[in-house]
Parts: structure tokens; C-alpha cells; sequence
């Protein structure tokens, strides 16, 4: 039995063959590999979404607290020296007159 | 080259094949495997609402706080363990008690143990940075009330599992907390979290915008308080309502309580007396006693009774006034707030009507109110009524009621007949904003007798007892009360202790606001006149100007006002 010869242009098939199938592999891997990292940047993300939410709550907690009427009224008065107006010193402008 | 080629493909046919295994025929056995491996289900817990006042002023919220755990290490002995929890102990300052239970825990071989939760940020950062092992911290929510005890006793408050006790908080528990969630983590080999995947969305709690304006809470808060501490009192009470709509603008007591710190152990300071606190109205219910003899036509508009003696004996009992009187015409009687006329107004009316009126008026069942443990005060049945009944309920004794049922009751002048629930929770807000449709409004007496009662009652505060409640420039009505305290041990009145009432309406061409103030057993001076109404005014006066609603006349503090202005541009 004679085993033919195989020609250059068919190893060079059988290369270009195997090149393509590596190709498409280490396309499918890096695929995969890219949506892995992909994944821990989106949940990465996802969770620093979440924390600056929670951060911009915290904040505005703060700041109702901070501007609590009874805190807001010791630093006028303490702070501030400053009294409630008396009767006598409250004007009332009938603004739609003027205009 | 042949066989090179040859050992390239065949190495490269192994690698297919293995690839074909692991990812084809072996895809399903392997994707379960490392799921396991790699994947944990996760509770999601939702966010409590949070709860605000009518202009989006957060008086709730529920904030991220870390708790501390326990776990015990493998082949740890309980008394390493125990080593290992004082010492943590130590930076979380544990109390003995608490130190002890982790002690039986651990002794009870048990897995989890809380050490502390929702501890300070402060704390959590220490723990955090000691790394020590078999200590975790776990993200929860702590319920915030960033301002401490405005309003404490309408909110409420929540248990450490964030469960509404009291309050809005328990009233509206079930909307307020949502419903749970589950979620899916996936971890790579190192542990790393590099994907989550949610399975069961939860369902956030939803908001509620309350009927409370902050400014309002604090100014009646305020004024209670200097009005209680001066006094003497043993607490006092006041809200304050838009009697068109029902909706409570204020509803303060004191003592008080900080939301944020609450007492241990817990006492009844949080009962909110405004809903829960029966009294003996006293002279304030005598409006139920005008209305009924109007609606039946039963006295003369014009008519006379002889209150000069300063006392009546009726069914061998003695009621007196508070000073001799005279002879009094029928606004007279209310105007000066006599019990002997009001005595005779309310024989004229009989037993069956004066119960029918007080029915109309909503005494004897709750208000509706949406807040927890409203109580439906004390209304005995006309077959209970005694000889000497419809002398007593004339003038507001033998009969028990809330502060918010007096206040429902004079709204009822101010809305012209009509009985107009009172609510605390504005709207729900969610995706969908939801608006709370009233509860559904009835007439309690016509439209011609509600305006000739305000009628008189704004001459009770011209010219009557409630003249200290007077603020020039407004038109204010309503009625003083001064109740002598009933002894439930000694079975009857005790002359030396009082509840002091007012109950008013502003008005500047429309009614603008309702309000009751009760202080119950100030010392030294007890007339409604001397202790409530005052509050009622300084309260009313606050309230104005942050509302900024000018004098409707032009009376003497507008000249005033007027002058210093000049003074200033000067």
C-alpha cells in the first residue's frame, strides 16, 4: 500500500484549518474571560451605585437633622443673640397693592 | 513535517475533544457543581419608608448601621471562645448582662451569636480594622428620627427588628415595611463577589407624607412645654387641626420623649395622651349642650335664667359657678360660662335630645383618627342615665372624652354642621402616588345652628371667659374648660385637682385652624382661662406669623406695627 504523498497546498489547508479553529477557541476564552471581568466591573459598579445612594440618604439625614427647628433655634438665640420679633415689630405688606 | 503536523493536529484534536467534554456533554453536571461551589442565595431586605411631615421634611428614616456577630472557629474550645467574645466585649462596651447571655450561648454550642447590632460608625470602623477571625459585621438599617422628639408620639417607633410599635410606625407597619427579597451571589475561586444576580426583587417600603407640619409640631411642642413646666402640671396635650379637611397639623404631648434615645426600660411615656386620655370635658363640652337647645329649639334666643344665687340644686345635688352671675340671657350663659344656666338650658332640652346631640357629635366612638389605641372615651347609655344625669352632661361631667373628639366636636361649628374625621397621613407615596380619600363626612347639626353657636363663641372670647385667647387683628372662637378631676379609688370629684381646657378656631374669612389645649392638674392657677387659653393664643399667634397671615382689620398692633416701621426706615 502506497500512502500519497500529501501536497503542499494541502498541509497548508490543514494548517490554515487548525489556525482558524485556535482562533475561533481563543476567541470563545477571551470572550469568556472578558465577561468575567466585565462582571466584577458591573458588580464592582453595581454595589458603588448602591453605596452612594445609601451615602446621598445619609446626607440628607444629616442635613434634616442639622436644620432641626430646636438646634436651629438655640444657635439664633445663643449664637446669634438673636429675640423673637414682638407684636409691634411684624409689618405685613400687601404686596398686590404696590404692584 | 509529516509527523510535526501530524502531532498538531492530533494535540489539537485532544484539546477539542476535551473542550467538547467540559463544556458539552459534561456542561450540565459541571455548571451544577460549580454553582454550589460558587453561588449563595441572599436574603434582600427591603427599605423601611421613610416618613415625612406635609412639606417633605424626613421625620423617619431608615439609615445603614452594622451589627456585630460571632461564629466559633473550628476546634475552638467554649472557653477560647469566651476569651475571644470579652474581648470584642471590651471595644462594643457590653454590658454585664449581655456579656452573660453570650457566655450561656456559647455554652449552648450555638453557631451565631449577635454581639451588638446597629452599632455607632465609629465602633463599626475599630471592629472592622482589629480583623479579628469569627467576628463578621452585618449591613443593617437602623430607624433615624433626625429631629429627636418632634412628633414622637405620633410617629412612633420601631424594635430592633425594625417592626412598628407605636405610632404611624405600627399603625402603618405593614406599608411602611415592604416585603423581603432574594438575591443570587456568584463567587469566583478567591470568594470574590463578580456577580449578582437578583431571583425575587424586594419590594421597598413605601413612603408616607404626613398631615404634620414641623414648624407647627415644634411651635405647639414649645408652648406645652413652658405652659406644663410653669404650671406645675402633671402632662398637657394639644393639636391642632384645618377643620376643613381633618387634617392634623400638630399633635403634641408633654412629657416627651426622644426617639432617637429611648428610655430603659420602657415606660408608658409613649402613650399618645391626645388619642388615649379620657377626661371630663368640663365647661368646653357646654358647645354640645348651645348646639342642642338651638337644633330643638328649646330656649329662647332672648330668653333668661336666674343664675344669681352661684348655684343650683338638682336631684339633691349641688352644682355650683364659679362666681355669682346674675340673670342671664341665653349667649350669656355660654359667653360666661355658667353651670347653673347651662343647668336649666340643658333641662329645657330634655335627656333623650341632649343624648341624641352628644351621639351626633361623635362622643362615645372613636374618632377615626389613624393612630393606634384611640380610645372611644365613656357615653353611658340614655337607660343608664341617673335623676342627675342631664345636669352633668350639661356642663361635661359624668361623660369621658379624648382631646381629639372635643376638637372633632368644635370642627364640626367650624366646618358649619358638618363632622370632618381627623387624619395624620396625607398621602401614600410610592411609583403611583396615592392621595387618602377622607373618611366619609356626616352632619351632626344644621347648617343655621352651627353658625349661631360660633356666633356666641366668638363672644366667649371678646367678651366671655375666653378673653385671654383673644389675638387682635383675628377672629378667634371658642370655649374655656375647667374640669375638677375624678377620683376612680374614692369614687367622686376631688376639689383640689383640675383639667384646664381650651378649645378654639382662627378664622380670617374662612376657618384657618382648630386647636385644644388640656393641662391636666396645674398648680396655682387652674382656670381654662389662666392656663390653656394663653397657650392657645401664644400657640395661634406663632402659627400666623409662619404662615404669614396679616390681621384681616386694621387694629391696633397693625398702628403699632405701622409706627415702629416708620421708626426703622428712620
Amino acid at each position: 500500500m502506497v500512502r500519497k504523498k500529501l501536497g503542499k497546498k494541502e498541509i497548508i489547508l490543514g494548517i490554515t484549518c487548525t489556525l482558524f479553529a485556535l482562533l475561533i477557541l481563543s476567541f470563545y476564552v477571551w470572550h469568556q474571560t472578558e465577561s468575567v471581568s466585565l462582571g466584577y466591573d458591573s458588580a464592582e459598579l453595581e454595589q458603588r451605585v448602591i453605596q452612594l445612594e445609601k451615602e446621598v440618604e445619609k446626607l440628607e439625614t444629616i442635613k434634616s437633622n442639622l436644620l432641626a427647628l430646636d438646634r436651629v433655634e438655640k444657635i439664633a438665640r445663643e449664637r446669634l443673640k438673636l429675640t423673637e420679633p414682638k407684636d409691634g415689630q411684624i409689618i405685613y405688606q400687601d404686596i398686590d397693592k404696590e404692584h | 513535517m509529516y509527523f510535526l503536523a501530524f502531532f498538531f493536529i492530533f494535540w489539537m484534536s485532544v484539546l477539542v475533544l476535551r473542550l467538547v467534554q467540559l463544556q458539552v456533554i459534561d456542561h450540565v453536571k459541571l455548571k451544577t457543581e460549580a454553582i454550589h461551589q460558587s453561588q449563595n442565595i441572599k436574603k434582600i431586605e427591603p427599605k423601611r419608608g421613610s416618613i415625612y411631615d406635609r412639606n417633605m421634611t424626613i421625620l423617619a428614616r431608615s439609615v445603614p448601621r452594622d451589627s456585630v456577630y460571632f461564629h466559633p472557629l473550628e476546634g475552638e474550645s467554649h472557653s477560647e471562645q469566651w476569651t475571644r467574645a470579652k474581648k470584642i466585649g471590651q471595644i462594643l462596651q457590653l454590658s454585664s448582662s449581655k456579656l452573660r447571655t453570650i457566655k450561656t450561648q456559647i455554652d449552648k454550642d450555638t453557631n451565631f451569636i449577635w454581639l451588638a447590632r446597629k452599632i455607632e460608625e465609629q465602633k463599626a470602623y475599630q471592629v472592622k480594622n482589629m480583623n479579628l477571625n469569627g467576628i463578621f459585621l452585618r449591613e443593617e438599617n437602623k430607624r433615624y428620627y433626625p429631629h429627636g422628639n418632634c412628633a414622637a408620639h405620633v410617629i412612633g417607633r420601631v424594635d430592633i427588628d425594625e417592626i412598628g410599635v407605636s405610632g404611624i410606625e405600627y399603625k402603618y407597619n405593614t406599608l411602611l415595611q415592604g416585603v423581603k427579597g432574594e438575591g443570587l451571589i456568584m463567587r469566583d475561586a478567591k470568594r470574590r463577589r463578580y456577580r449578582f444576580e437578583t431571583l425575587k426583587p424586594p419590594v421597598n417600603g413605601k413612603d408616607l407624607i404626613l398631615t404634620l407640619d414641623e414648624t407647627i409640631q415644634y411651635i405647639a411642642e414649645k408652648e406645652l412645654k413652658n405652659a406644663v413646666v410653669q404650671s406645675q402640671a402633671e402632662w398637657g396635650t394639644v393639636i391642632i387641626t384645618e377643620p376643613s379637611s381633618g387634617e392634623i397639623l400638630a399633635m403634641a404631648n408633654y412629657p416627651t420623649y426622644d426617639l432617637n434615645h429611648l428610655p430603659d426600660p420602657p415606660t408608658k411615656l409613649d402613650r399618645n395622651k391626645a388619642v388615649h386620655q379620657t377626661y371630663d370635658p368640663g365647661s368646653t363640652f357646654k358647645i354640645v349642650t348651645l348646639s342642642a337647645a338651638l337644633e330643638n329649639k328649646s330656649v329662647g334666643y332672648e330668653e333668661k335664667f336666674d343664675c344669681t344665687p352661684g348655684y343650683v340644686v338638682y336631684a339633691g345635688n349641688t352644682f355650683w359657678d364659679h362666681e355669682r352671675l346674675g340673670v342671664l340671657t341665653f349667649p350669656e350663659v355660654f359667653i360666661h360660662s355658667s353651670n347653673v344656666g347651662a343647668i336649666f338650658i340643658g333641662q329645657r332640652v330634655g335627656e333623650e335630645n341632649l343624648f341624641q346631640a352628644i351621639e351626633h357629635f361623635g362622643f362615645g366612638q372613636r374618632t377615626g383618627v389613624d393612630l393606634p389605641a384611640e380610645e372611644r372615651g365613656l357615653l353611658n347609655s340614655l337607660e343608664k342615665w341617673t335623676k342627675i344625669s342631664v345636669a352633668s352632661h350639661s356642663i361635661g361631667y359624668e361623660i369621658s372624652v379624648t382631646p381629639i373628639q372635643m376638637l372633632q366636636a368644635l370642627n364640626v361649628i367650624a366646618n358649619r354642621g358638618i363632622i370632618v374625621p381627623p387624619r395624620t397621613v396625607k398621602q401614600i407615596h410610592a411609583e403611583d402616588m396615592q392621595d387618602l380619600s377622607p373618611l366619609p363626612y356626616k352632619r351632626a347639626i344644621s347648617e343655621e345652628t352651627a353658625a349661631a353657636v360660633r356666633n356666641i363663641l366668638l363672644d366667649v372670647v371678646s367678651s366671655g371667659t375666653g378673653i385671654t385667647a383673644q389675638i387682635p387683628g383675628y377672629s378667634v372662637y371658642g370655649k374655656t374648660g375647667t374640669a375638677q378631676k375624678y377620683d376612680r379609688i374614692a369614687k367622686r370629684y376631688l376639689s383640689s385637682a383640675h383639667i384646664a381646657s381650651f378649645v378654639g378656631v382662627v378664622e380670617n374669612e374662612r376657618p384657618l385652624f382648630s386647636m385644644i389645649v388640656v393641662i391636666d392638674d396645674p398648680k396655682g392657677h387652674y382656670y381654662g382661662s389662666q392656663v390653656t387659653a394663653p397657650v392657645f393664643r401664644e400657640t395661634a399667634k406663632k402659627i400666623l406669623r409662619y404662615l404669614c397671615i396679616p390681621p384681616s382689620k386694621r387694629s391696633l398692633d397693625t398702628l403699632i406695627a405701622s409706627k415702629a416701621g416708620r421708626q426703622i426706615s428712620e
